[in-house]
């Protein structure tokens, strides 16, 4: 009897050891190896002693601060318009008319397409002679290739933003969309009823709906752009380049004292991407509950 | 007037959403298609014979990945589903720092931990494996595979169990007949996620994999920015079948696939 | 203080019409009720005022001015649903008080009327509570402040209380009943429950189907319903087919004594009907006696209630307690001519 309450109690335990488990020590144990590195942790190249010097190298980097600002640039012009679209397009989306249930379908397209093929089609579209250009000569307003505005490595990655908006939209879209056609018309019938015009509904009685959703979402898409080394080592310059990009090209160099200084680049994203996500928690719930 | 901004913003999402797909499809059949043409001026199956090559390492890539990817859903469903009913239908202490600890890699960036883990990989032989990129792997899929089969099991309720319970099931067959039938759609929804991100990983493969492994993305990324369009495109349709599939099968499940999607709204 | 006027209103839904060609004139300060079974069109119709629906055909008028071109926001038609639907992200106050902030009016004055319509729903000092915090009746009373504080033209109640049990439905109704009369609003409330109608309305609007049976007060219903279906519908099947001549009616169960000044139809076929309190059991056999062969009686508390044959109709006749009778038995039924009411034949 006794093993049996025994294995009652540990039921639990055991349902979440496994999972538990294998994150802690893969992403736990890598954190943890990883910032040793940054501190100078380095047995095979010899180095034991646990230094500062890294970082101080990092932040006295010009070229870092140029990294960062774009990192943090493009996450939050991306998120941040991500959010917007979506919200819209859910708020037409919602509604019942001919076609909706397939338009609705469409726009979710995206959700599950890899980044790697959304980003192979954009530049398809968007470098000087791609498929807009082409548009563009044929509505006569270029004529050479040349006279297409830049938008892949670029140094404003205008392509990067464009295929995280192609990504990402629907996928905060689906999420918006989910609650509005939870909460259904009524509340916003009452609301018109007691005199609110179309704008008021959509302050004060939708958004607040959604703001939760958007939110969480908004969370994930901010921390995967930030982090994203994919999408700007593809259609980005080299320099400046985000910094995701910059701790992995510096820790591939052949010269392995430089992978310290890459593991310091990485600590420092790490701790960024929290600080700004806690940060971004926080207002937010304040705005909600204001 | 809002009838004219809904069509107008259904045409857009219409146009939004094909444009990067269509001129891919076009540019893998096309042989001459230059500036400023809008359609090739000769077409070819080139591209499409050039990546059922050996040589091209598509075929030997696909597999990779796809075997790399049944993989880690494998590990994920193993040590994912009871996490997510543990977490969904039970209440314990420590349960918010748990669920925490569970989300954090769709948080904090796993470069540091993908760069930090490698060098013990190599002490553990574990680079250049298959098992290796696995491992890697479930880090972003272990979050992602419990966030969605949580919101499952919530919605899933425990009376038929308990029914089966009292007709003399034991856990075995309750689990068998009733629990697994029961999460069976939500789960087939998470898996695809979870194949998806396994699919669709890059950086962590060529860290772990080592140059060794080679999968699909690795094969495809440096023709993106390359000259040759055709063949960028023909890859990239093959890496993108199985969202495709994904698409067509969940697609009958729109229903369901609120309430699953649903999940991310809980963080 | 609105005179609501309803000008031949009719509605479709692809094939359906679920309204057909409604007229009514409601009076200023007036608590009519839309009685009716589900789907006979009372919800359209209050849906309609409010401008949420626009109809098919026809017009409504407020103080004798159309509507229809007038948007929801601005026609003042306020509605409370069955189901509360307070603002789950706002606390009572914001809740109660948004008409207000959505007209613009300034913080202080909104606070000073927000406390106000908390006493008159007698809920003092919930300001800060949430809505889910509340019990079914809370949450109701609250949906109704947040509807009266805006002073709306039209008060419009869409099956309010049918989420309520049933001793808090009482009570909300006579809270309902006051509040109307305090405030001397307009309103419209939407039920099934006949009784709920009876007790609260001035006037009660009968629906079947979309097509209005009678618009009267609530007494009128019992004592002079219009149609065989207005009288079912308030449990009175006790029919009698026959045909008038003058001031009796000739009936195969035999010859009834009518009072011309109460009944309405004209001389020729017509169906008889007494109400089941009304009928009279009685033993001797004297003037408008009929018979009926008893199926069965059932003890009711206050009374027996019959069940009887009568000339083919079934017939429930509210009869003393005590009453003893085996099935099959005939009995006497006394019909006292002021309570005999005809019906059309239909």
């Amino acid at each position: 009897m006794r093993w049996q309450l025994l294995i009652e109690r540990l039921r639990i335990p055991l349902m979440l050891f496994p999972s538990l488990a294998v994150l802690v020590v893969l992403f736990g144990g890598g954190m943890l190896f990883g910032v040793g590195q940054s501190f100078g942790y380095f047995p095979i190249i010899g180095l034991t002693d646990l230094t500062f010097q890294y970082y101080i190298d990092v932040l006295t980097d010009p070229n870092f601060f140029l990294s960062l600002w774009l990192t943090f640039r493009i996450a939050f012009i991306s998120t941040f318009l991500s959010c917007v679209f979506a919200i819209g397009f859910a708020m037409v989306l919602r509604h019942q008319f001919r076609g909706s249930q397939l338009f609705t379908f469409i726009f979710q397209i995206p959700i599950p397409i890899p980044h790697l093929v959304a980003a192979s089609g954009i530049v398809l579209l968007v470098t000087q002679s791609g498929v807009l250009s082409r548009i563009s000569v044929e509505l006569g307003l270029t004529q050479v290739p040349r006279d297409f505005p830049v938008m892949v490595f670029d140094r404003n990655g205008i392509a990067m933003i464009l295929t995280y908006l192609w990504k990402e939209v629907p996928f905060i879209g689906i999420v918006v969309l989910a609650v509005l056609q939870g909460v259904g018309p009524q509340y916003e019938e009452i609301a018109q009823t007691l005199g609110a015009n179309r704008w008021q509904r959509f302050r004060f009685v939708l958004l607040p709906l959604i703001l939760p959703g958007v939110l969480s979402t908004s969370i994930i898409v901010f921390a995967y752009v930030f982090a994203n080394y994919e999408i700007p080592l593809l259609l980005g310059v080299r320099h400046p380049t985000t910094l995701p990009v910059l701790a992995f090209e510096n820790y591939q160099d052949p010269d392995l004292s430089l992978r310290p200084q890459a593991m310091a680049v990485s600590v420092i994203l790490a701790v960024l991407a929290i600080g700004l996500l806690v940060t971004y928690k926080r207002l937010a719930r304040l705005a909600v509950n204001r | 007037m809002q009838r004219f901004i809904r069509w107008f913003t259904i045409i857009f999402i219409v146009v939004a959403v094909l444009a990067p797909v269509i001129p891919q499809i076009v540019w893998s059949f096309s042989f001459r298609w230059f500036f400023p043409d809008l359609l090739p001026t000769s077409w070819s199956l080139d591209s499409w014979e050039y990546v059922f090559t050996d040589s091209s390492r598509v075929g030997e890539s696909f597999l990779n990945s796809l075997y790399i990817a049944l993989l880690s859903c494998f590990m994920s469903i193993l040590v994912g589903l009871p996490a997510s009913r543990a977490i969904a239908l039970h209440e314990f202490p420590g349960k918010a720092v748990i669920e925490w600890v569970l989300m954090v890699p769709i948080i904090v960036p796993g470069l540091v931990s993908t760069l930090g883990i490698h060098q013990v990989f190599i002490r553990l032989g574990l680079t250049d494996s298959y098992i290796g990129v696995s491992l890697v792997h479930l880090i972003p899929c272990i979050p992602y595979f419990v966030l969605v089969m949580t919101s499952v099991f919530a919605n899933y309720g425990t009376l038929l169990e308990d029914s089966a319970r009292t007709l003399g099931a034991n856990p075995w067959q309750v689990f068998w007949n009733v629990t697994f039938p029961g999460i069976l759609p939500g789960m087939t929804v998470a898996l695809m996620f979870t194949f998806l991100i396994s699919w669709g990983q890059y950086v962590t493969t060529l860290l772990i994999g080592g140059g060794k492994i080679i999968t699909l993305p690795m094969v495809l990324f440096p023709f993106i920015s390359g000259v040759n369009y055709s063949n960028a495109s023909a890859i990239s349709l093959i890496f993108v079948a199985p969202a495709i599939l994904v698409l067509v099968l969940t697609s009958r499940q729109l229903g369901k696939e609120s309430s699953v999607m649903g999940g991310f709204g809980r963080l | 203080m609105t005179i609501l006027t309803i000008n031949n209103l009719t509605r479709l839904f692809d094939d359906v019409v679920a309204v057909n060609q409604l007229n009514l004139e409601i009076n200023s300060g007036e608590l009519i009720a839309f009685l009716g079974p589900s789907g006979c069109g009372k919800t359209t119709t209050l849906r309609m005022i409010t401008g949420l629906l626009l109809p098919t055909s026809g017009d409504v008028l407020f103080d004798g001015k159309s509507i229809l071109n007038v948007p929801t926001e601005k026609r003042g038609a306020v509605m409370v649903f069955q189901k509360h639907l307070l603002f789950p992200t706002m606390n009572v106050a914001q809740n109660v008080g948004f008409g207000l902030r959505m007209a613009g009016v300034n913080r202080a004055e909104i606070d000073r009327r927000v406390s106000e319509m908390l006493e008159l729903v007698r809920l003092p000092g919930y300001e800060n509570r949430r809505p889910h915090e509340l019990s079914g009746g809370q949450q109701q009373r609250i949906a109704l402040a947040r509807a009266l504080i805006v002073k709306p033209n039209i008060l419009l109640l869409d099956e309010p209380l049918a989420n309520l049990d049933a001793n808090l439905r009482l009570e909300m109704r006579e809270l309902i009943r006051s509040i109307q009369r305090e405030t001397g609003i307009t309103s419209i409330f939407v039920t099934h429950d006949q009784e709920e109608a009876v007790m609260l309305a001035d006037r009660i609007a009968l629906m079947f189907e979309g097509v209005l049976q009678q618009f009267d007060v609530p007494q009128a219903f019992y004592q002079q319903p219009s149609t065989i279906g207005v009288a079912r519908f308030f449990r009175n099947e006790n029919f009698l087919t026959g045909t008038r001549s003058g001031d009796t009616v000739n009936t195969p169960l035999g010859t009834l004594k009518i009072d011309p000044n109460i009944v309405n139809q004209p001389n020729g076929d017509v169906v008889v009907s007494v109400r089941p309190e009304d009928v009279v059991l009685t033993t001797t056999i004297n003037e408008n006696c009929i018979h009926g062969e008893l199926i069965t009686h059932v003890y009711m508390g206050t009374y027996s209630q019959l069940q009887l044959m009568v000339n083919g109709n079934r017939w429930l006749v509210n009869g003393p307690i005590r009453f003893a009778g085996n099935k099959g038995d005939t009995v006497n039924l006394h019909l006292p001519t002021e309570q005999i009411w005809l019906l059309p034949k239909e």
